[in-house]
C-alpha cells in the first residue's frame, strides 16, 4: 500500500493525463490539431499519414515532457547546499544505445507508412473508365490563377470541375514563383516559370473549395486566392459553354481589379477608369504583356483571344470616358 | 645653463581612450562583448519588426501597416534574426569563451577577429539603411527567391543592398569561423585533449566547420543573383535560359546547415548549464560530442526538404525525407542525455537552469513538428503555412534564443563581473516562456486551418481571428518579459552583486580566472586531467584541507 501522498500524486497525474487526452480528442478536428477535412483521395491519404505520425510524436511528447516534469519535481533542491552533488554517473552505454535504436525503429515505421501511402497520393489515377483524367492547365500570374480546359476554354481564379472525376492539374508560372494549394483537395505544388509540376484531385462532393497561393509572390500574395467549383457533370458541361462569354469579366476582376479597383477607381494601382489607354488596343496590349515598373506583366503568355476579350470588356464596362476639363 | 631637451608634452596613446580602446581592440573578450552587445541591439530591432507584424495580424482586415511595408518587415525580421542576432551572438559567446575554456591567451588571429566583428557591424548597418532606399528595403523574403528578387519584380536598390549586406556578413562569419577552428585546433592548454574540451567548444568547432563549408555556396548564389540584377545575366531567369530552381539549391545548401549553425551552439550552452545546476557530470559526454558531429554531417545532406513542393524527382524527395528523419536520431540522443543528466541530481533552479530546462521543453515540440515536415506528402499540406512559422520559431526561438539566455545568465558574472538579479531573471524567464507558447503554439493550428505565411492580412473571422489575436497577445507578453531583462541589465550594471571567480561551482576552465578575466586571461593553469578541471581542483583542495 503506497503512502497517501504518493497516491494523491498518482491521482493528480492520471487526472492530468485524462484531461490531456480529452483535450486532444476535442482538438482532433480541423481548427485544432488536424489538417482540413479532405475531399479527395490524395488529401485523405495525406491526412492518414499525418495522423499516423501524430501517434508516435504524441507518445514521444508525453514521454519527454513527462520525464522532464517528473525529474524537475522529484530531484529539486529541497534546501540542499550547492556543494551537494548527485551521483557522479558519466553515462551508460547500453541505455544510450537503446535510446538511439528506438527512434530509428520509430522513424522506420513512419517512413514505411509514408511509402505505403505514397503512390495513392502522388500518382495520378489512370481513370480509364472515364477516358483518362481531365487535364487542366494552371498558369499562375501575379496575382491570379488562370485555368485552361481541354477544349481551350479559359477561366480566371475559378476552376470548374465535375464531381467524382479525376482532374490532373499541370502547373506553371508566367512570372514569379507561386504555389497551387487547395487544402481539402491535396497538398501544395509550386508554380515555377520554366517548369511544369503536376498534381491531381478527385472531389467526392459537389461544393466550393477554397485555395490560396502558398509561395510568397509579391505585394498581393494575400489576395491570390483560387476557388474550385465542383459541380455535377451536366452543370460543368453547361458552364463550359458559357466560359467564353465570361472571360473578359473574369480577366478584369482577377488580373486588373485587385490593384485598380472593381470600377477602375484606383486602389493600390492608379485610377484607370478614365484613362484613354483602355481604348487603345496596341498600347494597352504592350503594357499588360510586358509590364512597366510597378505594373507586372499580367498578360504574359495570353492568347490574342484573351487580350481581345479583355479589351472588349474594358470598352463596354470599365471605361468611363476621358476626364473632362483639365 | 639651460637644458635643452627635445621633450614632447605627454599625450596618452589615442588607442587608450574610452571609446577608441573598443574601436581598436583585438582582445577576444572585448570583441566578444562587442559581438554580444551589437547582436542584442539587433535583436531588439528585429523584435520590434515582429511586434509590428503581430499588430497588423491581430485582427482580420487590419490596416495598421501597408502591404509593401509588411513585406519589408518580414524580410528584414528574418534576415536580422538569422544573420544579425543568432549567428553573431554565438560568435560573441565563442569569442569570449573558447580561449578561456581551452586555456588560451587569445584567439589564433586577433586582428582578423576584429575585422570579422566590424564586417558584421557594417553588414547590419547596410541592411537597416536599406529601408531608406527608393522603394524601401528588400521585400522578397529572407531567402529572396528569384524571379521575385530579380530586377523586374523587385524594383529599387533594396534587394541589391540586401545582397551587399549578406556578402559583408558572410565574409565576417567566414573569417570568424576560420579563426575559431585555428584556435581550437592549435591553442588548447596542455592536457586539454579532444575528449576533455567543454561540449560548448565542440559545438563551436562544428558551428565553424559548417560556416566554412556552406557560406561560400551562399556567396555564389547571391553573386549570381546580383549579376542577374545588375549585369543582365540570366542564371536564374527562365526566359533567358536560366533556372529559377537552381537558386533554391544554392540557397538551401547553405540555408539548412545554417539552421544547425544556429542551434548547435545553443545545445552546447545547454550541455554546459544542465550538469552544473544538476550537480552531476554530463550524461554521456562522448555521445553528446559525437551527436554534434553527426548533426553537422547530416545537416549538409538535407537541404532539399525545403523544396519538397517544387516538384523534384521522386527519388530525391525520398532521399531528403530519409536524411531529414535521420537527423532526429542524434537530436533525440542529446535530449535523452540531458534528461538523464538531471536524473537523481540536486537541481538548482537558478535562472540559467530555468532557460535550459525551458529549452528542452519547447525544443522537443519543435523537433517533433519537424518529423511531420520531413514526411514530404505531409509537408505538401503544411509547408509555407503558419505551421512552418510555428515549427521554426519553436526551434529557433525556443531553441536558439532560450539557449542564448541560458548562456547570458550563466556567463554574465564572468563577462561583466556582476551577478544578474535572480528575481528579475525569473520574471523574465516566465513571461517569455508563457508569451512564447501563447504566440507560437496557436500558429500550428492556424497553419492547419490554411493560413499561408507571409500574408499581410486575412478576411476570415472565427478561429483564424481568435488564434491570431492570442498570438499577438503572446508577442506582447514576450516583449514585456524582454523589457524585464533590459531592466535587470541596467539595474545590476551598477548595483549588482560582485561576482566571485566561480559563483556556480562550475566545471570548466573559464571559472578558474577572475570575473571579469584580466587581459591575459590566466596567471597560470591548473593540471587538466579530465573534462571538468575546476571540479577536480575543488576536490583536490578539499582533500588537502582534510
Amino acid at each position: 500500500m503506497p503512502p497517501p501522498v504518493r497516491r494523491r500524486a498518482l491521482v493528480l497525474v492520471l487526472a492530468l493525463g485524462a484531461a490531456l487526452a480529452l483535450a486532444a480528442v476535442a482538438y482532433a478536428g480541423n481548427g485544432g490539431f488536424a489538417p482540413a477535412t479532405p475531399h479527395s483521395p490524395n488529401a485523405k491519404r495525406i491526412n492518414d499519414s499525418y495522423v499516423w505520425i501524430s501517434i508516435f510524436t504524441g507518445a514521444i511528447f508525453v514521454l519527454v515532457e513527462g520525464a522532464l516534469i517528473a525529474f524537475v519535481f522529484k530531484y529539486r533542491r529541497r534546501g540542499r547546499p550547492r556543494t551537494a552533488e548527485g551521483p557522479q554517473i558519466h553515462g551508460a552505454t547500453r541505455l544510450e544505445l537503446i535510446w538511439t535504436a528506438i527512434p530509428v525503429v520509430i522513424l522506420a515505421v513512419i517512413a514505411a507508412f509514408i511509402f505505403y501511402k505514397l503512390p495513392g497520393i502522388q500518382d495520378v489515377p489512370g481513370a480509364k473508365a472515364e477516358g483518362g483524367p481531365l487535364i487542366v492547365k494552371v498558369d499562375a500570374h501575379q496575382f491570379y490563377w488562370q485555368f485552361t480546359y481541354p477544349d481551350g476554354q479559359i477561366s480566371i481564379d475559378e476552376l470548374h470541375a465535375p464531381v467524382n472525376r479525376t482532374v490532373r492539374v499541370d502547373i506553371t508560372s508566367q512570372d514569379v514563383d507561386h504555389s497551387w494549394w487547395v487544402p481539402e483537395l491535396g497538398g501544395k505544388f509550386d508554380a515555377i516559370p520554366g517548369h511544369v509540376t503536376h498534381t491531381w484531385f478527385k472531389a467526392d462532393q459537389v461544393g466550393t473549395y477554397r485555395g490560396r497561393c502558398g509561395e510568397f509572390c509579391g505585394v498581393f500574395h494575400a489576395a491570390m486566392k483560387a476557388v474550385v467549383e465542383v459541380e455535377s457533370q451536366t452543370e460543368y458541361a453547361a458552364w463550359l459553354d458559357t466560359a467564353a462569354s465570361e472571360l473578359g469579366r473574369g480577366e478584369w476582376v482577377g488580373s486588373c481589379a485587385k490593384c485598380h479597383g472593381l470600377q477602375g477607381q484606383g486602389g493600390f494601382g492608379p485610377k484607370i477608369s478614365n484613362n484613354t489607354l483602355l481604348t487603345q488596343g496596341q498600347g494597352l496590349e504592350q503594357l499588360i504583356r510586358q509590364g512597366r515598373k510597378e505594373m507586372p506583366p499580367v498578360a504574359h503568355g495570353w492568347t490574342d483571344e484573351q487580350v481581345q476579350a479583355l479589351l472588349a470588356y474594358l470598352k463596354q464596362s470599365v471605361y468611363k470616358g476621358a476626364a473632362s476639363g483639365g | 645653463m639651460a637644458v635643452r631637451a627635445n621633450v614632447e608634452p605627454y599625450r596618452p596613446d589615442w588607442r587608450q581612450g574610452r571609446v577608441m580602446s573598443w574601436v581598436t581592440t583585438t582582445d577576444h573578450k572585448r570583441i566578444g562583448i562587442l559581438y554580444i552587445g551589437t547582436s542584442l541591439v539587433f535583436f531588439a530591432a528585429g523584435g520590434i519588426l515582429a511586434l509590428l507584424m503581430r499588430a497588423q495580424l491581430a485582427q482580420a482586415n487590419e490596416h495598421f501597416i501597408t502591404k509593401q511595408s509588411y513585406n519589408e518587415l518580414f524580410t528584414i525580421h528574418g534576415t536580422t534574426m538569422i544573420f544579425l542576432v543568432v549567428v553573431p551572438i554565438f560568435a560573441g559567446f565563442a569569442n569570449f569563451l573558447v580561449p578561456l575554456m581551452i586555456g588560451a591567451r587569445d584567439v589564433a588571429f586577433p586582428r582578423l577577429n576584429a575585422l570579422s566583428y566590424w564586417l558584421f557591424l557594417f553588414g547590419g548597418v547596410v541592411l537597416y539603411l536599406s529601408f531608406f532606399a527608393k522603394y524601401g528595403a528588400s521585400r522578397s523574403g529572407w531567402y529572396g527567391y528569384p524571379p521575385l528578387s530579380a530586377d523586374m519584380f523587385s524594383l529599387g536598390r533594396g534587394q541589391d543592398l540586401w545582397i551587399l549586406s549578406l556578402h559583408l556578413l558572410s565574409l565576417g562569419s567566414l573569417i570568424g569561423a576560420i579563426n575559431f577552428l585555428a584556435t581550437i585546433h592549435n591553442m588548447r592548454a596542455p592536457g586539454m585533449s579532444w575528449m576533455r574540451i567543454p561540449l560548448f567548444v565542440w559545438s563551436i568547432e562544428i558551428y565553424s566547420a559548417l560556416l566554412v563549408l556552406v557560406l561560400p555556396v551562399l556567396s555564389v548564389g547571391l553573386t549570381l543573383l546580383l549579376l542577374d540584377r545588375q549585369a543582365g545575366t540570366h542564371f536564374f531567369e527562365p526566359q533567358g535560359g536560366g533556372n529559377a530552381i537552381l537558386y533554391q539549391h544554392f540557397f538551401w545548401f547553405f540555408g539548412h546547415p545554417e539552421v544547425y549553425i544556429m542551434i548547435l551552439p545553443a545545445m552546447g550552452i545547454i550541455s554546459e548549464v544542465i550538469p552544473v545546476f544538476s550537480r552531476k557530470p554530463i550524461f554521456g559526454y562522448k555521445a553528446i560530442a559525437f551527436s554534434t558531429v553527426a548533426i553537422g554531417f547530416y545537416s549538409m545532406l538535407v537541404w532539399a526538404h525545403h523544396m519538397f513542393s517544387v516538384g523534384l524527382p521522386n527519388f530525391l524527395n525520398v532521399f531528403f525525407m530519409l536524411s531529414s528523419m535521420v537527423i532526429a536520431v542524434p537530436t533525440g540522443v542529446k535530449i535523452f542525455n540531458w534528461l538523464a543528466t538531471t536524473w537523481r541530481g540536486n537541481l538548482i533552479f537558478d535562472t540559467a537552469m530555468l532557460w535550459a530546462l525551458g529549452f528542452i521543453a519547447v525544443f522537443t515540440i519543435g523537433g517533433l513538428s519537424g518529423i511531420f515536415l520531413a514526411a514530404f506528402p505531409v509537408d505538401w499540406q503544411v509547408t509555407d503555412t503558419y505551421y512552418v512559422v510555428a515549427h521554426m520559431h519553436y526551434v529557433l526561438f525556443g531553441g536558439s534564443v532560450f539557449g542564448i539566455f541560458a548562456g547570458l545568465y550563466y556567463w554574465w558574472p564572468k563577462i561583466f563581473g556582476r551577478m544578474l538579479d535572480e528575481r528579475l531573471g525569473k520574471v523574465h524567464f516566465w513571461l517569455v516562456f508563457l508569451g512564447f507558447n501563447l504566440t507560437f503554439f496557436p500558429q500550428h493550428m492556424l497553419g492547419l486551418l490554411g493560413m499561408p505565411r507571409r500574408i499581410y492580412t486575412y478576411q476570415e473571422h472565427g478561429l483564424w481571428q481568435a488564434y491570431n489575436l492570442i498570438s499577438s497577445i503572446g508577442a506582447g507578453v514576450m516583449a514585456i518579459g524582454l523589457l524585464v531583462f533590459v531592466v535587470n541589465v541596467v539595474q545590476t550594471s551598477r548595483k549588482g552583486a560582485r561576482a566571485v571567480n566561480d559563483p556556480w561551482l562550475a566545471d570548466t576552465l573559464e571559472w578558474y580566472t577572475t570575473s571579469p578575466p584580466p587581459p591575459h586571461n590566466f596567471e597560470q593553469l591548473p593540471y587538466i586531467t579530465s573534462a571538468r578541471p575546476i571540479r577536480d581542483l575543488r576536490r583536490r583542495l578539499a582533500e588537502a584541507r582534510v
